[in-house]
């Protein structure tokens, strides 16, 4: 499934680099640790977290993920939206929690295991 | 250990110990057939001035030496104790703490109370005012060896002070600094003692929620600090005091993901700069006051009309 | 939905509370930042985390939460076990990632905190 259909689904803002909405995610990963992000994450993973600091553009991009949902309202900081347009990785908000988040990303088929 | 601590630790104790704790138990207890020309044999053996009756381990009454003595003095003839006892007896529930026993004392003016279960009404024990102060002290001796005779000045003293018009609970708990195993435990056992007090869950919550949330911010900032608590009928004030670096720029430590929490804090699940707003959510009122260089106070104020604030936001 | 379905559904192993299997879970998050848990959880809620340290007990005890479910097969050291057992709430493992502990509990019907609020 593509980024631009989940945005249009799940009513997510965009908030960086989005030129790269087109890409495809494969999976999706829930966590606030990004020891744990960097374990465990899946290239093409979409990840779903509350962080906001800019260092979750680095593991993203460290690892190749699909993008980042920041969840429960929360907005990235300047300087991590300007890192992410740097590094071209594509970050959204939502107002879900992420229980829900996943929830409803797993309702449109997409799974946390191979 | 200053002597304000104490105070409170003792006023904490009668929150939290029972009833059941301090009673006397292996009672004497006499049955309602028993006639009355024998009470005085059992009240002197036992050199009691009072005992329940008890019909099958059921509490049916007491009788005192009072009631005996006008038994002799109206010439009666001898009759079973159940015409001369008082029946409809006052009693304290096992699992009651003692603030409730200390408050029945005063409202009744008895010497004693029996004591019994809650679920079957069985007699349990009998308890007397100096039972009270005897187990107050067992229970400080146990926490503290030393300056006995002190303590025994203030449980007596603060003995009297419950039976005051207005109560108010103090209560304070040492925050150990960087102890992040043992963080929370303060607030934890301000949580219990609110309980006891019969609180609203949901002003305890946020009580609960707002001091454990300072407490953390105690222990990843500073060496350590206080957490002391004043209860009031309508309100709770939490002061959290530390003597550690402080605050360059109070504004902006309140803006909501402002941290300046080291990495290992926040792998720990803390320091995402969300611990002041959550307190702010919880209270009514919050105040941060910080001088660097030598400490933070934080005054939080929690008005029980309130209710369920943080919940509902 | 009760603590033994929760446990069905995510495979999980149950570390404390093994008695109270029984009690109803009515809404549940996901979460590994305590501050965000005692922000945003209610009461009565199920917590989903990657985080094992005993502030994670001490959160569901001050925030009043219904259990505590560790994902990704984590478990906590036996103290915290010994902990949650005192205070009486449960504790499960699961060897499900996050995202799909969440999504598939989702499934089966069990809310979300802001959901449950809405829903009234």
């Amino acid at each position: 499934m593509k980024l631009t259909e989940l945005v249009q689904k799940l009513n997510l803002g965009v908030r960086s680099a989005k030129g790269s909405l087109e890409r495809r995610i494969t999976g999706g990963y829930a966590s606030d640790l990004l020891s744990d992000v960097l374990a465990h994450s899946k290239e093409g993973d979409l990840w779903i977290t509350l962080q906001i600091h800019h260092n979750i553009v680095a593991v993203a991009s460290m690892k190749d993920l699909a993008g980042i949902v920041l969840v429960n309202g929360r907005e990235p900081e300047q300087e991590t939206i300007e890192k992410a347009e740097t590094e071209n990785i594509v970050i959204m908000v939502s107002e879900l929690p992420t229980f829900e988040l996943a929830g409803r990303l797993y309702g449109l088929g997409v799974r946390g295991m191979k | 250990m200053a002597p304000d601590s104490k105070i409170s630790k003792i006023q904490e104790l009668i929150y939290e110990i029972s009833v059941g704790q301090v009673m006397k138990k292996n009672v004497v207890t006499v049955g309602p057939q028993t006639p009355m020309s024998q009470l005085r044999a059992i009240l002197l053996e036992k050199r009691i001035s009072g005992t329940p009756v008890v019909e099958e381990d059921k509490l049916v009454g007491i009788i005192s030496l009072e009631d005996f003595i006008r038994w002799l003095a109206d010439r009666e003839h001898d009759c079973p104790i159940s015409e001369k006892m008082s029946g409809n007896v006052r009693t304290l529930y096992a699992d009651e703490p003692l603030t409730q026993a200390v408050n029945k004392f005063e409202r009744f003016g008895f010497g004693r109370f029996p004591v019994i279960d809650r679920k079957n009404n069985k007699l349990l024990g009998i308890v007397t005012k100096g039972d009270i102060i005897e187990g107050l002290l067992k229970k400080l001796e146990i926490d503290y060896h030393q300056e006995e005779d002190v303590y025994r000045h203030r449980v007596t003293h603060f003995f009297e002070d419950i039976l005051a018009d207005k109560v108010v609970l103090l209560f304070q708990y040492d925050v150990v600094g960087h102890d992040f195993k043992r963080a929370g435990e303060g607030a934890s056992r301000l949580k219990a003692t609110l309980r006891r007090l019969g609180l609203d869950p949901q002003v305890i919550r946020r009580v609960a929620i707002a001091t454990y949330e300072a407490e953390m911010n105690v222990i990843i900032y500073a060496d350590g600090g206080k957490i002391r608590v004043r209860v009031e009928p309508m309100e709770i004030f939490i002061k959290v005091e530390d003597s550690g670096p402080g605050i360059p720029d109070v504004e902006k430590v309140l803006q909501p993901g402002y941290s300046t929490a080291p990495e290992w804090v926040r792998e720990l699940g803390f320091g995402a700069g969300m611990g002041l707003n959550n307190i702010l959510k919880c209270a009514s009122k919050m105040d941060l006051r910080s001088v660097v260089g030598k400490g933070t106070q934080l005054y939080i104020r929690v008005s029980i009309e309130d209710g369920a604030k943080s919940e509902t936001d | 939905m009760k603590l033994k379905d929760i446990q069905r559904i995510l495979e999980a192993e149950v570390l404390a509370g093994a008695d109270l299997l029984d009690e109803d879970v009515v809404m549940a998050c996901g979460s590994d930042l305590m501050s965000d848990v005692l922000s945003f959880a209610k009461s009565a809620s199920l917590l989903l985390t990657g985080l094992i340290n005993p502030q994670v007990v001490r959160t569901a005890e001050m925030a009043d939460l219904a259990a505590i479910c560790f994902v990704r097969g984590k478990k906590p050291e036996q103290e915290t076990i010994r902990m949650a057992e005192a205070k009486n709430i449960p504790l499960l493992t699961t060897p499900l990632p996050m995202f799909e502990s969440c999504g598939r509990l989702w499934r089966q019907g069990l809310p979300g905190c802001s959901e449950y609020e809405k829903r009234g």
